[in-house]
């Protein structure tokens, strides 16, 4: 191969290093209305008036959206698939608002400041009613967070608003009960995890002008372009051919992006008003009045033989989802069918139990969602049987876990959202990425802690396996065009967010094409100009989209060969890249052929679009390894190395791949050690900027060594599986099973700061 | 709207605050963030304005035989970088911030603050630092301590200026400074410790102990050091736990977004005890 899996430049890279327009924002119309939401500083209230009056009268200000201006059409605004499994649960303006934070009205004004003056001259009364801060009590509280009768769900999830459910699940293969009463060895604890946010750099945005076709243009920094046009068509009733989004250079969106925001009242302004008109977040906007990652209780029991054969897995989840359901079920979902498979030789398994609504910003989509929370839980728990064993935890992983040529009954069972596929696992290199991780991280040596005076050294180590988009439900399509002097355009639905999905889609249509890259102009995510894809989430892009690229460049492959044939009056032409040779040696280049076809002689454009939608989804694995030294006196943790092992298939860009993975790494780190969530007593988010919300700087992470097994899946292109998100799941368990080797101390709730380390050391010594 | 004034020296400075309120902007790493307003302006100051950042009077940093002498307008980047400054404040100062604040950030601004997490504070304190007030009227020279009245109020009239820091030039025969954050760089203190120690023939001459963000302001008791000189060291440290017993009564920190009280105080021990047994 020469593109694939070769070093290969971004597409992008140089022209956002230039300062080229590029983003969202750099697009906007100049003289955009600014639209800015008055947001409430109540956890749960009804909004009894709103006096506008004296706001309407500033000069500038060129109206005031409050809930009468909208028709109850309840949405959901996750986007992912459809019909949606997250339940329609909000509206465009409410009477209710469900969180500190939520939208209450919002004003359209010539600039920000003029619309910061009428926002301060707005009086609105609130009639506040008792939130439902805690979500261990959410069930059955006596508010009920939904009572409006509109919300529904489109099918079975669950739903049950009246008792403050979202959704809820259960599956189970085996008698668990049974299974774990037979158990020599038992275990049941329970962890929690915390509403990480994603800090992507580039805020939510989103502009609109109306074009001289009468129709809506929206620029929109989203991960789901043609989700987000259905979204807008159904909630604001504008016909879908009325509507163009266009998605430019996204900086940064880990799933936050992957649901609307601002987008409705954008849309409808300028739909209305016919003037352009945008929005961009304030970080304080992305930190509060976005998406998180959903908290979750994960109670999780193990049951075992007395030689380490993992008998049974019974694992309990409640997700707290927030003010509204976004991917509460999907999520929900995704904590047992990405994590619990990694064992797969059990003789029963449960999984089950509730989403709830709160009054917290709401949940939803989040790199690795689901799979980092049950992660943090099962493979915390594993060590912690291990350690009831007396058994080492990678031979315990290397008896137990999942091994090439196997499958598991859960692929079947759990889906997102519906029911699963089955699948056998054709490519499974999680062996290989134990063995070698070990080596890497020096295990041998350095397990389970090294006293070193003032510091205690420790390793500790996870397994995790992701997917490759959802099978039946994530389709990608692809455009390749032949130009004149032989040069393709390939057009994507699929959505580059700063993944890097361009270059590597482009890579595998210059392979196929045997051309260069700089032969492969690329566009994505156009609705107008571009073939359908259902976006960039569920590590779906290389392996979805890139299967639609493969087949695309395949069949303009065929269609050039078919005019070559024509052209040198032969059965038999070949052709290098370049130049096409019949059996007699007569050639012609592709530049020429391709000039002929569009000038000369029998004018034609060529052009094919081809799309694939997954059977299967094949799991990405890896072996995660963490080397920290832990400080007696402060309980401070320094990474001292990370090492990450991963099968992912054939890497088609290695550098944007091992980003992905390094990103993911310090991502969860992030989740494990540094992003502390505060609220106050009253629901208010506490850590709501950069300055009190800190994620990890370059510095925290000493060393990352990032390696990849050969794989090669026959299913994917060129032997492709996901990267995006497998990266992020090994962390926080890795950690959690590192501070225990160093201290024996078991941290059950994320974040594991110096604090929980220090104060669990103090209370050691106390008994 | 507010007066902003770039002026060409010092005597033009000392005129306008004897006549007006102002307030300073030296590096703006505190003042541009707590005049932030995304409404306006980027930076929407509320009072007059004087930016100090050029002023020549305010800059140098030279010594003599016993004082080490800084201007209040040094960037910590190049106190950080010159000769002269004392391994106990390029210490700590590699713990503060990240290199393009500590590009902007000066001295007087880290004192001006006042910040009970202010982490220049915490040598300065030690050093005995002494700081030059300039007016009209003369010149006021004033300790440190003295200096900073209380969380973020210090001692300054509006006639007055800092236009330099004095520390006494002292080398100890160990110092270690800990600064305890969320993370390792651009975070402020959750805690910080410094101590610093001199042995004559095995007998403890100099002892001091400063504790950052554990009190309103930083923590130094010169009546607890003095009680230890010329103990031995094994008798330092076999007093280890009265030390910590001593200093447990001012090590009075507050729960807050960064941190607990219980975690603080802790740590601020501990870290005096380890100082101590590794003598
Ligand atoms: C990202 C970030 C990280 C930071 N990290 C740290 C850290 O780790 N540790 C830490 O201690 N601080 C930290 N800070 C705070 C800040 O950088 C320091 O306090 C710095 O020393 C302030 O200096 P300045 O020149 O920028 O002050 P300015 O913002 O210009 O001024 C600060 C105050 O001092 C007054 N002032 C300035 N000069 C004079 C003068 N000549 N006379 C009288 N008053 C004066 C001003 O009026 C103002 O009240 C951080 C800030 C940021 C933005």
């Amino acid at each position: 191969m020469k593109v694939v899996n070769n070093l290969t430049h971004s597409v992008d890279g140089l022209g956002i290093l230039k300062g080229r327009a590029a983003y969202t924002d750099d697009l906007a119309d100049k003289n955009s209305l600014i639209v800015k939401v008055l947001r409430s500083p109540h956890a749960y209230a009804k909004i009894v008036k709103i006096d506008s009056e004296e706001a309407l009268k500033l000069p500038g200000i060129e109206m005031v959206l409050t809930h009468k201006d909208f028709s109850r059409v309840p949405f959901t605004r996750a986007g992912q698939g459809y019909p949606e499994p997250s339940p329609h649960d909000k509206f465009v303006l409410d009477e209710y608002v469900r969180y500190v934070g939520d939208e209450v009205l919002a004003v359209v004004g010539s600039d920000l400041a003029v619309c910061e003056e009428a926002l301060a001259l707005i009086k609105v009364e609130y009639e506040l009613l008792e939130p439902v801060l805690d979500f261990e009590k959410a069930i059955d509280h006596k508010s009920i967070i939904h009572p409006e009768p509109e919300a529904h769900e489109m099918f079975p999830i669950g739903f049950e608003p009246l008792r403050n459910i979202a959704a809820s699940y259960h599956m189970h293969v085996g008698d668990v009960e049974k299974t774990l009463s037979e158990c020599d060895v038992v275990i049941e604890e329970t962890f929690f995890t915390q509403a990480q946010a994603h800090v992507m750099l580039e805020p939510h945005t989103v502009n609109a002008r109306m074009d001289y076709q009468e129709r809506l243009v929206i620029y929109n920094s989203t991960q789901t372009p043609y989700h987000m046009r259905r979204i807008i068509s159904q909630g604001l009733n504008i016909p879908l051919s009325k509507i163009r989004v266009i998605k430019p250079r996204v900086g940064g969106g880990f799933g936050g992006k992957q649901g609307i925001h601002g987008e409705m009242l954008v849309a409808y302004v300028t739909y209305k008003t016919g003037k352009a008109a945008k929005m961009v977040y304030t970080r304080k906007e992305v930190f509060e009045s976005s998406y998180t990652r959903h908290p979750m209780k994960m109670k999780v029991t193990l049951g075992a033989d007395k030689s380490g054969v993992l008998k049974a897995i019974d694992f309990h989840c409640l997700s707290d989802t927030g003010a509204y359901g976004e991917h509460a079920l999907t999520v929900f979902m995704v904590v047992g069918s990405k994590v619990l498979p990694l064992y797969n030789k059990v003789d029963s398994v449960r999984f089950y139990g509730d989403v709830v609504y709160t009054n917290h910003t709401p949940a939803g989509a989040y790199r690795g969602y689901g799979a980092i929370q049950g992660n943090f839980a099962l493979e915390s728990a594993v060590d912690m049987l291990c350690v009831k064993l007396g058994m080492n935890p990678i031979e315990f992983r290397q008896l137990n876990m999942m091994k090439e040529t196997e499958t598991s009954p859960i692929f079947e069972i759990m889906g997102e959202g519906t029911a699963g596929t089955a699948m056998i696992m054709e490519t499974c290199k999680l062996e290989e990425c134990v063995e070698k991780g070990m080596k890497l991280i020096d295990w041998n040596d350095k397990y389970p802690s090294k006293d070193m005076g003032n510091k205690i050294k420790s390793v500790g180590m996870a397994i995790a396996m992701q997917g490759s988009g959802i099978p039946y439900i994530d389709m990608g399509s692809a455009t390749i065009k032949l130009n004149d002097d032989g040069f393709y355009n390939l057009l994507v639905g699929a959505t580059d967010i700063g993944q890097g999905s361009d270059t590597v889609l482009a890579q595998i249509a210059a392979e196929v094409l045997m051309t260069t890259m700089d032969k492969i102009v690329i566009y994505s995510s156009d609705t107008d100009l571009t073939p359908f894809d259902c976006g960039a989430y569920a590590s779906s892009t290389t392996y979805v989209s890139g299967n639609a690229v493969f087949k695309a460049a395949n069949d303009m492959l065929e269609a050039i060969l078919v005019e070559a044939r024509r052209i040198l009056k032969s059965k038999e032409v070949e052709f290098d890249g370049v130049l096409f040779t019949n059996e007699l040696g007569e050639t012609i280049s592709l530049i020429d052929l391709s000039n002929e076809i569009t000038y000369s002689e029998d004018q034609k454009q060529l052009s094919v679009t081809s799309s694939y939608v997954g059977h299967k989804s094949p799991p990405p694995f890896m072996a995660g390894f963490i080397e920290i030294d832990i400080d007696k006196e402060t309980g401070e943790v320094d990474i001292v190395n990370y090492v990450s092992v991963v099968d992912c298939g054939t890497t088609i860009n290695p550098k944007l791949a091992e980003g992905q993975v390094d990103g993911g790494i310090v991502q969860g780190l992030g989740m494990a050690m540094f992003e502390n969530v505060q609220y106050s007593k009253k629901g208010a988010l506490i850590s709501n900027s950069l300055m009190t919300y800190k994620i990890p700087t370059r510095v925290d992470i000493n060393n990352l060594t990032t390696v990849f097994v050969d794989s090669y899946e026959e299913s994917g292109p060129f032997g492709a599986k996901s990267v995006g998100e497998i990266g992020i799941d090994t962390p926080p368990a890795a950690l959690a099973n590192a501070v225990y080797n160093a201290l024996g101390i078991r941290i059950k709730t994320l974040p594991i700061t110096a604090e929980k380390i220090l104060l669990a050391i103090k209370a050691k010594e106390r008994n | 709207m507010v007066k902003q004034i770039l002026p060409k020296n010092l005597s033009e400075v000392l005129e306008l605050i004897s006549k007006e309120k102002y307030r300073f902007c030296a590096g703006g790493t505190d003042m541009l963030i707590q005049n932030h307003n995304l409404k306006t302006l980027p930076i929407d100051f509320k009072d007059n304005i004087i930016y100090t950042f050029n002023l020549e009077e305010l800059k140098g940093i030279t010594e003599d035989e016993d004082f080490i002498t800084i201007g209040a307008s040094e960037s910590l980047e190049s106190i950080l970088e010159n000769k002269i400054t004392p391994q106990i404040l390029k210490d700590t100062i590699l713990q503060m911030a990240s290199p393009a604040i500590r590009h902007s950030g000066t001295i007087g601004g880290n004192i001006g603050n006042a910040s009970p997490a202010g982490d220049l504070l915490v040598p300065l304190y030690l050093l005995n630092a002494i700081v030059q007030l300039q007016s009209l009227k003369g010149i006021r020279s004033v300790l440190l301590s003295d200096f900073i009245t209380h969380v973020r109020r210090i001692d300054l009239r509006d006639d007055e200026i800092i236009t330099k820091i004095i520390i006494s030039k002292i080398n100890f025969d160990k110092h270690q400074f800990v600064k305890v954050g969320p993370r390792l760089s651009d975070a402020i203190s959750k805690l910080s410790f410094l101590g610093a120690v001199s042995f004559h023939e095995d007998k403890v001459i100099d002892l001091r102990f400063s504790f950052g963000a554990v009190n309103i302001t930083v923590v130094r008791r010169p009546e607890i050091e003095a009680q230890y000189i010329y103990k031995t060291k094994e008798e330092l440290k076999n007093s280890v736990d009265e030390l910590l017993e001593k200093y447990s009564e001012y090590i009075r920190p507050i729960d807050d977004q960064r941190s607990n009280k219980e975690y603080r105080k802790t740590v601020a021990l501990n870290l005096l005890r380890n100082f101590i047994e590794e003598l």
